[in-house]
């Protein structure tokens, strides 16, 4: 059935397979069941007919464990076996939400609060994250159907053209993301007094730690433990003393957009939806599922990963919005403030903890998605250049992923020494480009998540279609009302009627 | 046949580890299978070519708008 010690040319010691994985007998410790629950055809599952050899891989085998590690979870019954698969399941879902609560989307949703209040905002934003959620769960079908990442589907399902597109397209979009990124870790930090360069290195530092892992549950771990400070925001929030009847009220009532529909507010409203929704986001999501290692029984999983997420990160930026919001209501003008300005401006009504808590804030938001983003890119390149691509990979062997990643950090990082960068507006203009850039991203994944040949019975359903093509609707939408703001200021005072 | 794949094979494949990557993953999870088999080019309908077409002019008008943004703003 198989052969060992095939030693090659270079003396690598290789199991060679043939024709054998639908003959292999289960062995005891092999729980999951190969059938599926969703029955699967498509052109990918069918390749296992093909009786190519297979070459076991480092990737290959700590994928394996991980799997088992569910597979014997899985198999027991009882509410302490299914909360452990629960953690060992969720990751991708929470990692790619709060990664999204980064360091411009915090300082956009201050600068909403203190600009706007919550009147209009508060169901704005909780409909972006719902909207976020329509666009992830396609990406956990997505992923766990094709075990593939968004980007090289992309290539072989449209040609290299539109893959090199989608990658260039991402990196370039990342890589500014990752600019203010760092921009948010050193003002974040600024504010206990860390100087800049400090700040930025020792940030390189912790994604290089997090990396050495060559793993990618732990990598994954280390990461959703750093994430979940981005709900430090919440007891910032609270030390504000929040009027939550008037909160309840934005809520459920939705008042206009304060001052009309003018430049200012069409770019706060774009600022706001490149907040929670970005392309990063799709190619990072699929990408770590395939690198999981989920599978379509893992889908009801991917779900309640992706809404705990979004859920998570909702609360994390309303609570944002609600920290600056005394800054709105005592009429300081927070028009050309950086993160540690906002900590600094909010400390009369915080007091001295709030404020650092709110800087610590803004640097955990850099931080993770610094480390996301970049680790989204790499995926991306891995995938359209056909080089390997996995936190499982040990150095040697992932060396052109790991190049990518800490490059693009590195180079992120270095460009923000340079002294002198107008933090705001580029913090608002990289949303607005990547509002400008979903459309296509949008597009590639409509279309993939519609495609019976690699998704077979996972295609979307239609209500799930209609909200897919809603969302790209405001978002095209959304680009567009930009476009105008740009070229005719005056149209939208007509839009808006004012 | 090893020097085609990108990702290395491991040094130290135990017959343990093999039997385990073979149960544990499906198929198209083995990274060889992956590297040797890649999804098919899709055949696009009229429709689909002309909303590629439009999603071009979107993408050349847009950054248009986002360059002309930055340089009114340089200047």
């Amino acid at each position: 059935m198989y052969t060992c010690a095939n030693v090659s040319a270079s003396g690598i010691f290789a199991l060679r397979f043939s024709h054998c994985i639908d003959g292999m007998k289960e062995p005891k410790t092999a729980p999951e069941p190969r059938g599926l629950v969703v029955p699967r055809s498509n052109v990918l599952n069918d390749q296992r007919m093909s009786g190519d050899d297979v070459v076991i891989t480092h990737e290959d085998i700590d994928r394996a464990h991980d799997r088992e590690r569910v597979s014997a979870t899985r198999a027991r019954r009882g509410f302490r076996p299914r909360l452990r698969l629960f953690w060992l399941l969720i990751g991708p879902g929470i990692l790619v939400m709060l990664g999204e609560n980064d360091g411009p989307s915090m300082l956009s949703y201050a600068a909403t609060g203190a600009r706007f209040g919550i009147g209009f905002f508060v169901p704005f934003i909780v409909l972006t994250f719902a909207m976020a959620c329509v666009v992830q769960e396609m990406t956990v079908r997505l992923g766990a159907a094709t075990h593939r990442g968004h980007a090289e589907l992309i290539f072989d399902r449209f040609g290299p053209f539109w893959g090199w597109f989608s990658m260039i397209d991402l990196m370039v979009g990342n890589f500014l993301t990752l600019v203010t990124e760092f921009i948010a870790i050193r003002a974040g930090l600024g504010f206990f007094g860390v100087r800049p360069a400090v700040a930025v290195c020792g940030a390189l530092l912790v994604l290089s730690i997090a990396l050495m892992t060559h793993r990618y549950w732990t990598w994954e771990r280390i990461i959703l433990g750093v994430a979940m400070f981005n709900l430090v925001f919440v007891p910032v929030a609270l030390l504000t003393h929040p009027h939550w009847g008037a909160v309840g009220r934005a809520l459920v009532t939705w008042r206009p957009l304060p001052g009309g529909l003018t430049q200012e507010t069409v770019l706060i409203l774009l600022a706001d939806i490149g907040a929670t929704v970005t392309p990063w986001m799709l190619f990072f999501q699929q990408s770590a599922i395939a690198d999981k290692g989920l599978t379509t029984r893992d889908i009801r999983f991917g779900r309640v990963d992706t809404v705990l997420g979004a859920a998570l990160a909702t609360v994390a930026a309303l609570a944002t919005m609600l920290a600056t919001a005394p800054l709105f209501m005592h009429h300081m003008s927070a028009a050309n403030f950086e993160a540690a300005e906002f900590a600094q401006a909010l400390q009369p009504f915080i007091g001295q903890w709030g404020a650092a808590l709110f800087a610590l804030g803004i640097f955990e938001a850099g931080m993770v998605a610094a480390v996301t983003i970049s680790t989204s890119s790499a995926y991306a390149f891995g995938e359209v250049a056909r080089r390997p691509h996995s936190l499982n990979l040990p150095f040697k062997q992932g060396r052109a992923f790991y190049l990518v990643l800490l490059l693009e950090a590195a180079a992120a990082a270095g460009l923000v020494l340079i002294p002198g960068i107008p933090l705001v507006y580029i913090v608002l203009l990289v949303n607005v480009i990547a509002v400008l850039a979903m459309p296509p991203a949008l597009l590639f994944m409509y279309m993939l998540v519609n495609d019976r040949e690699i998704m077979g019975v996972l295609v979307s359903p239609r209500w799930a279609n209609v909200l897919a093509l809603g969302v790209v609707t405001v978002l095209i939408g959304a680009g567009l009302l930009f476009g105008v703001s740009v070229i005719a200021p005056n149209a939208l005072a007509f839009i808006g009627g004012r | 046949m090893e020097e085609q794949f990108d990702s290395a094979p491991d040094a130290e494949v135990s017959r343990e580890e093999f039997t385990s990557v073979m149960t544990a993953l499906e198929p198209d999870q083995i990274i060889s299978t992956k590297e040797h088999h890649h999804c098919p080019r899709r055949q696009l309908t009229r429709t689909e070519m002309l909303l590629f077409w439009a999603l071009r002019i979107y993408l050349v008008f847009m950054v248009g708008v986002v360059v002309y943004q930055i340089w009114t703003s340089v200047r």
